[in-house]
C-alpha cells in the first residue's frame, strides 16, 4: 500500500527526506513505520494520521497521510 | 534572604526622582517574582479606571529568583502594566540582558511612574539613576536606536527599547531588546511611549544572592550542556518554533485568510523547512543553548528573525505565501516595535471587513505591497484608516460595525495567536480564559488535544489540562521567570525548576508547591479585571463568534463542516470555573480568594464590584 509520510524539523535530517510516498506492507503499524524510518525513540515523536492522533500499535492504511514531528508543545 | 536582592527600584519620570525600596521575605515567598510581583504591585498601586496610556499607569519590569543565573534559558524578564489593549492586567516576557543586569544592579523589579517632560532614556547603574535626553533617537526604529545606545553604553548593557509604534501609542506596541527579542504583547511598548520613555539601559556587577552559589554553578553548567545535547540530538533549533506551521496546516489549525480557513495547499512555502533553507544567522536570548531566532533576508536584503507566530499571522493569515515578503512584514514590525501577532490579526481583519463589505478600502488578501504600506502607516498613525487600526482589532471592529465584530479575532481585546480553533475546543478555551487576552503562552493545550483526546470532546479533562498548563506556564515559569522551551520543546524535566529554585533560595519546594502561588497570581489577574469591568460576565471568556458559526466552517478538508458549539463550549467553560473555584461570571469566589490568602485583595475589590 502507498502511504504519504511528512517529516518536520530535525527529523528531516535524521531520516533524510521532508515528504515522500512510501510503499509499505499491508497492516504496517505506526510503530513499525517509525522503526523502518530509523526513528529510535518512537515515544518521543508526535505522529498523526490524516490530521488525527494515532497510537503506535494502530495500523496505517492505503492513502493515509502520516505526519511525524518532534514533541513540541508550543511557542 | 537568599535568592532575591530584596529591593525594588521605583523611578518617577514626572519628578525625576528615584528610590530603592525593600520588600519582605514574605512578599517574595508569596509572589515569587516576575509576573507575581508585577500583578501584586499593579493591583495595589493602580486605581481602577485609569487611562492605561496616561501618566497614572505604571510600568513594571520584573525578574524572578531563577533569572540571570547561569542555568538553562534564564535570560527572561517580565514587562507589565495595565494593558492599553484589554484594559486589564497585561504583561509579557522577553529575552534580554536586562535580566542579569537588573539583578546585578541590585534589584528584582523596577517600577516606572509618571511621564517625562521630553523623550527620555532611563539609565540605571546600581545606585545611580540618570534621566538622559533621548530626542536624538525619538522617531527612530528599534534597530537604529539600539545602535545608538550600544555606541554609548556598550553592547553588554541591558537594553529595553521601543520603536515608532510605541512612541505613537499604537496599542499593540511591544518592548524590544537585543535586536531580535520582543515582549509585552498587550501594549507594554505603548505604555513606555506614553511616558516618553524611549529606552531603559541597565548595568550592574553585584553578585546575585544565592543560598548555594557553588552548587548552582555546577548544576547550571551541567544542565546547560544537557539541554544543548538534547537540542543537538533532536535538531529542534534547525527550525525552532516554525516547525509547528506545517503541523498546524496538517491538523487544520492554521490561521488562513483572517482565520476563515484552517489549511492551505501553499503553506509549505512559508514553513520551517523553507526558513531553514533560507537561514543566514541564528540568534538567541542570554543563557540559551537551544537558540530559536532564525534569521533570513527579506525582500530588501535585511535580516529578519522569524518564529511560528509571526510566520503564521503575517503569512497565511494574510494569504501571503512568499516567505521573503513575510520576512519583510516581520522586519517592519520588529523595527517599529509592533507585536507581529496583533499586526497580522489587525491587517487580516481589515482585509476581511473590506471583503465582507463592512468597510470601504483597497486592501486585499495577498496584497503584499498594500499590507507593507498600511503597516508602516499604522506605526506612524498616518491617515484615518491606519489611525483606527492602530487601536487594535476590537476597537476597529466596534468603529466599523456592520457585523464585523463577529470576525474580529481577539479575546478580551488581544488578538488571537496563530492557532485556528474553529474545531479545537480545548485550545479555544485556553484562549478564552487567558486573563491577559488571547495569548498562547498561558496554556498551549493543542498538541495534547489533537493527539491524545477526541478532538470533538468538550470533556472536563480538557479544562483540567488548561488549568494544569496555566499553573506550569503562566504560573511557575512566569514567576520564577525562565523560558519554558527546554521543557516544552525538548522534554527537559520540570523537576529541574524546583531544584534551581531551592538551590538559589534555600527553600525546599517540590513542583506542586508552586501551584498555590500560580493560582494566586491567576486569581489576582481576574480581580484586576473585575475591578476594571464590574459588570463582566462569562462572555468575556468566549472566543470570537465566527468560530461557532456554521457558515464559517471549512467547506472541504479535514474538518469540513465542523465548528465550535455554544452549549458545549459553555459547559467546558463551567468545568474550568468549577476546577478553579470561580463563580458563573468567571470570577474567583470569596472562599477561593481566602483560600489563596487574598482576603485583603478581595476586600479591596469589593469597593468596586461584587464577589460571590
Amino acid at each position: 500500500m502507498k502511504v504519504c509520510v511528512k517529516l518536520i524539523g530535525g527529523l528531516v535530517h535524521t531520516v533524510g527526506f521532508a515528504e515522500d510516498e512510501l510503499h509499505l506492507p499491508a497492516g504496517t503499524t505506526a510503530g513499525a513505520l517509525l522503526a523502518g524510518l530509523g526513528i529510535d525513540r518512537p515515544g518521543w515523536v508526535i505522529i498523526t494520521r490524516n490530521g488525527q492522533g494515532i497510537a503506535l500499535d494502530e495500523a496505517v492504511g492505503e492513502g493515509d497521510r502520516i505526519l511525524i514531528s518532534p514533541p513540541f508543545s508550543g511557542g | 534572604m537568599h535568592g532575591w536582592t530584596g529591593k525594588i527600584l521605583r523611578v518617577d519620570l514626572t519628578n525625576r526622582t528615584y528610590r530603592s525600596e525593600p520588600f519582605s521575605e514574605e512578599f517574595a515567598h508569596t509572589w515569587i517574582g516576575g509576573r507575581g510581583f508585577a500583578v501584586k504591585i499593579l493591583y495595589d498601586e493602580l486605581a481602577p479606571g485609569i487611562d492605561p496610556l496616561g501618566p497614572e499607569n505604571k510600568l513594571v519590569v520584573a525578574v524572578g529568583p531563577i533569572s540571570g543565573i547561569s542555568a538553562p534559558n534564564t535570560g527572561k524578564t517580565v514587562v507589565a502594566a495595565k494593558s492599553p489593549m484589554t484594559g486589564g492586567y497585561g504583561d509579557g516576557n522577553l529575552g534580554t540582558r536586562v535580566t542579569e543586569k537588573l539583578r546585578k544592579a541590585g534589584y528584582d523589579a523596577l517600577i516606572v511612574e509618571g511621564r517625562a517632560a521630553q523623550p527620555t532614556l532611563l539609565y540605571i547603574e546600581e545606585d545611580r539613576v540618570e534621566f538622559v535626553p533621548a530626542e536624538e533617537i525619538w522617531g527612530k526604529g528599534t534597530y537604529e536606536a539600539n545602535e545608538w545606545i550600544y555606541a554609548r553604553y556598550g553592547k553588554g548593557a541591558g537594553v529595553l527599547v521601543i520603536g515608532q509604534g510605541g512612541e505613537n501609542l499604537v496599542r499593540y506596541a511591544v518592548v524590544r531588546s537585543m535586536e531580535g527579542r520582543s515582549g509585552g504583547r498587550p501594549g507594554m511598548g505603548a505604555v513606555m511611549g506614553s511616558k516618553l520613555l524611549k529606552a531603559i539601559v541597565v548595568k550592574g556587577s553585584r553578585p546575585i544572592p544565592q543560598a548555594l552559589p557553588a552548587e548552582m554553578k555546577v548544576i547550571g553548567r551541567d544542565d546547560l550542556r544537557t539541554v544543548h545535547a538534547m537540542d543537538q540530538k533532536a535538531g529542534w533549533s534547525l527550525q525552532g518554533t516554525t516547525g509547528v506551521l506545517p503541523w498546524c496546516n496538517e491538523v487544520a489549525a492554521l490561521p488562513v485568510h483572517n482565520f476563515r480557513r484552517t489549511q492551505h495547499p501553499d503553506a509549505w512555502r512559508v514553513d520551517g523547512q523553507r526558513l531553514a533553507e533560507a537561514k543566514v544567522a541564528v540568534y538567541g536570548c542570554p543563557n540559551c543553548t537551544m537558540q530559536c531566532g532564525i534569521a533570513m533576508l527579506d525582500t530588501e536584503g535585511r535580516e529578519s528573525e522569524l518564529d511560528y507566530e509571526n510566520m503564521g499571522l503575517l503569512g497565511p493569515n494574510l494569504d501571503l505565501f512568499d516567505i521573503r515578503e513575510v520576512a519583510t512584514l516581520n522586519y517592519l514590525c520588529d523595527d517599529f516595535g509592533l507585536d507581529t501577532m496583533s499586526a497580522g490579526g489587525v491587517l487580516g481583519f481589515y482585509a476581511d471587513a473590506i471583503q465582507q463589505g463592512a468597510a470601504r478600502g483597497t486592501l486585499r488578501f495577498g496584497d503584499f505591497a498594500g499590507m507593507r504600506d498600511l503597516l508602516t502607516d499604522i506605526a506612524h498613525r498616518r491617515g484615518e484608516v491606519a489611525d483606527l487600526l492602530a487601536e487594535g482589532t476590537r476597537r476597529a471592529a466596534a468603529a466599523i460595525g456592520h457585523g464585523s465584530e463577529a470576525y474580529a479575532m481577539h479575546v478580551k481585546g488581544l488578538e488571537i495567536s496563530a492557532y485556528n480553533c474553529k474545531f479545537i475546543p480545548g485550545m479555544a478555551l485556553a484562549f478564552g480564559v487567558s486573563p491577559i487576552g488571547a495569548h498562547h503562552k498561558e496554556s498551549w493545550i493543542i498538541s495534547y488535544e489533537i493527539t491524545q483526546t477526541p478532538r470533538e470532546s468538550y470533556g472536563r479533562e480538557k479544562a483540567q489540562k488548561v488549568v494544569d498548563l496555566q499553573r506550569i506556564r503562566g504560573g511557575m515559569f512566569e514567576s520564577i521567570v525562565s523560558c519554558r522551551f527546554p521543557w516544552v520543546e525538548l522534554g527537559f524535566g520540570l523537576e529541574n525548576y524546583p531544584k534551581y529554585y531551592n538551590t538559589i533560595t534555600g527553600r525546599d519546594y517540590e513542583l506542586e508547591d508552586f501551584w498555590p502561588s500560580a493560582d494566586r497570581i491567576y486569581a489576582l489577574m481576574k480581580l484586576f479585571w473585575l475591578r476594571e469591568y464590574p459588570d463582566t460576565d462569562r462572555r468575556a471568556d468566549y472566543p470570537p463568534a465566527v468560530w461557532f458559526d456554521p457558515a464559517n466552517a471549512d467547506a472541504e478538508g479535514l474538518i469540513a463542516g465542523r465548528h465550535l458549539e455554544y452549549d458545549q463550549y459553555d459547559a467546558l467553560l463551567q468545568h474550568y470555573y468549577d476546577i478553579r473555584g470561580y463563580d458563573e461570571r468567571g470570577i474567583p469566589t470569596r472562599a477561593t480568594l481566602e483560600s489563596l490568602e487574598l482576603g485583603a485583595e478581595a476586600t479591596a475589590a469589593e469597593q468596586f464590584a461584587t464577589l460571590t
